[in-house]
């Protein structure tokens, strides 16, 4: 083995799959120094690429690592990488695919619903949340640009790019602020939760929301106006669309959401 | 041209433990070399910070991932990114690393090393004449650390770099730290390594701390300067003509003015004799730190994010 092609896919492997090395092939490929022995250098290697990936997961999952603890944390990472290496030349892509791998590696995957064990649930609602947390940090954003005012008519309102929303099982948002406070922070009961959040002047916010808030807001996300996710909330409210903005107008919300930088003016 | 690069003095790493202060106090630091991946894909604050970092000093763009040596195809929406960064902060000059990150698609976010040899000399001249074909300028490459060589390479690292810089016109960015690291693990002379290097087309220089293990060393970025790394930056000093200089500190980085104290330690090795043999004493054994940490490339989201009360 000789070609820079065979020798790449030698190492790289190495790397993935430490325990599979073959000291023959290790020792015919790598030269022997009188204070570094070819296998402790390439140990070097080894331990840094898990240490390395396991410390950036740590910064981009803080919450799921508070809740696991450290060591569990770092086994679920050792697991995450070798049947997901990365791909991206970016480190902060190496979360996307982590809350989707534990649903699929999950051992109770085949049982039903009801049966499976709700730590898990939480664990990949954990982990999606603090994913979108991560993605809104660094995502194209409004900043330096105007945002809708009070007097913006409600048909101009849209919703500003750096923003998103999530519905959990799990009140995962309280979580992540729980351990971001460093409350003592049990893993919290079922119980359907939904956030919105968003970033202004490069801080991101958490809003909780309720049921309705949160249908109002998806549908405008979907591309919709006012009017659809008034519509939206109003299905849920077994209200009429009519209503459900009065309200809107009349509770605060509207201007809540304003202040909170939610919209931009069309 | 390499030639017409400027002589920038002395830089320190531009990290996002500091990003405040520089904007807010803008302290006398002569040019700031930012990680190119902490701002290419950014939407973001870090891209707006460097963005006004780039109003008021010298920026230059130092890439981890251009893996100029993978027998991967060259990444062009890396490229592409990477130079819509360098129109909006017009770096002096953008670099990377003599190393390859990954192969097959995959990335091991690390600086591997290469085989030196005809075949890779002639694959890594080939994609630096792309490289600098899509940039539209030279490109400036760094010796790597590095804890193993290849049975397969029949040229030492300066000789490599030497032809590369002739046959394509690219820059050097020599590592001080990393040579020493090298040659220590390798069991060679740093003092030849320096006296071999083509400095006539060094641009750039790094200093580093790195974590003496004994038996080998490990770069860490983690710690100041140490006294052999000093002795033979003395020596690169002298053979470069006084080459742009800058300190990289990547773990436990300690605050902004800390770092430009010890950045400025350079201003004691710039001349006199070169005694560049100082005993290289072991630290304490204990655990071993990680290479080439890249923490420092992920912010903490979780303190920027504030719970809005329902």
């Amino acid at each position: 083995m000789t070609g820079l092609h065979s020798i790449q896919r030698w190492m790289h492997d190495a790397l993935l799959f430490p325990g599979k090395v073959d000291g023959g092939t290790r020792e015919s490929l790598l030269q022997a120094s009188p204070n570094l022995p070819a296998e402790a250098g390439l140990a070097i290697y080894q331990r840094g690429y898990f240490l390395r990936i396991a410390s950036c997961m740590r910064e981009q999952f803080p919450a799921l690592r508070h809740a696991l603890g450290e060591p569990l944390f770092d086994d679920f990472v050792a697991d995450y990488i070798r049947d997901r290496p990365p791909e991206s030349h970016s480190l902060y892509d190496l979360g996307r695919r982590f809350a989707d791998w534990i649903g699929e590696r999950r051992p109770d995957r085949e049982l039903p619903a009801a049966r499976r064990k709700p730590w898990i649930d939480f664990m990949i609602d954990l982990a999606r949340f603090e994913r979108q947390a991560f993605v809104l940090f660094d995502a194209p954003g409004h900043e330096g640009k105007a945002f809708a005012g009070a007097d913006t008519a409600d048909d101009r309102l849209r919703l500003q790019p750096c923003f998103d929303l999530g519905a959990f099982d799990f009140p995962v948002a309280a979580y992540y602020h729980s351990v971001r406070r460093e409350e003592p922070s049990p893993l919290p009961p079922a119980g359907r939760s939904f956030a919105a959040l968003v970033r202004t002047d490069y801080v991101t916010r958490t809003v909780p929301l309720g049921e309705a808030q949160y249908l109002f807001l998806e549908a405008m996300a979907a591309g919709g106006g006012v009017e659809a996710g008034a519509e939206a909330a109003a299905r849920r409210l077994g209200a009429t669309a009519g209503s459900v903005l009065r309200s809107w107008h009349s509770s605060g919300d509207r201007q809540r959401w304003l202040d909170w930088g939610f919209f931009i003016a069309d | 041209m390499i030639a017409d690069l400027p002589r920038l003095g002395l830089g320190l790493g531009l990290r996002s433990v500091h990003f405040a202060q520089i904007l807010a106090e803008r302290p006398a630091i002569a040019w700031f070399e930012a990680i190119s991946e902490n701002f290419m894909d950014s939407g973001g604050r870090p891209r707006a910070v460097i963005r006004q970092v780039a109003k008021h000093y010298p920026v230059v763009l130092h890439g981890v991932s251009l893996s100029i040596g993978s027998s991967d195809p060259l990444d062009l929406d890396y490229l592409a990114r990477l130079k819509r960064l360098a129109e909006e902060v017009g770096p002096a000059w953008i670099s990377d690393h003599l190393c390859w990150t990954g192969v097959m698609g995959l990335n091991s976010h690390d600086l591997l090393p290469l085989p030196l040899n005809e075949e890779s000399l002639a694959h890594v001249a080939s994609r630096v004449g792309q490289v600098q074909d899509f940039l539209q300028r030279p490109l400036i490459l760094e010796n790597p650390s590095s804890y193993v060589r290849f049975e397969s390479s029949t040229m030492e690292e300066p000789e490599f770099l030497r032809r590369l810089a002739g046959e394509t016109g690219c820059g050097l960015l020599l590592d001080v730290n990393n040579v020493y690291v090298s040659c220590f693990n390798a069991g060679t002379d740093p003092i030849d390594y320096i006296r071999a290097f083509p400095c006539e087309s060094v641009v750039q220089m790094h200093l580093a701390g790195h974590q003496h293990r004994g038996t080998h060393i490990v770069d860490t970025h983690d710690r100041p300067v140490r006294a052999e790394v000093w002795e033979l930056f003395r020596l690169a000093w002298a053979l470069t003509g006084g080459a742009s200089t800058l300190l990289e500190w990547d773990g436990d980085i300690p605050a902004l003015a800390d770092c430009h104290s010890e950045l400025l330690k350079a201003r004691e090795h710039m001349g006199g004799r070169s005694d560049p043999r100082p005993a290289a004493e072991a630290e304490p054994r204990g655990v071993e730190a990680l290479s080439n940490p890249v923490g420092f490339l992920v912010p903490r989201v979780m303190d920027g994010n504030l719970l809005v009360e329902a």
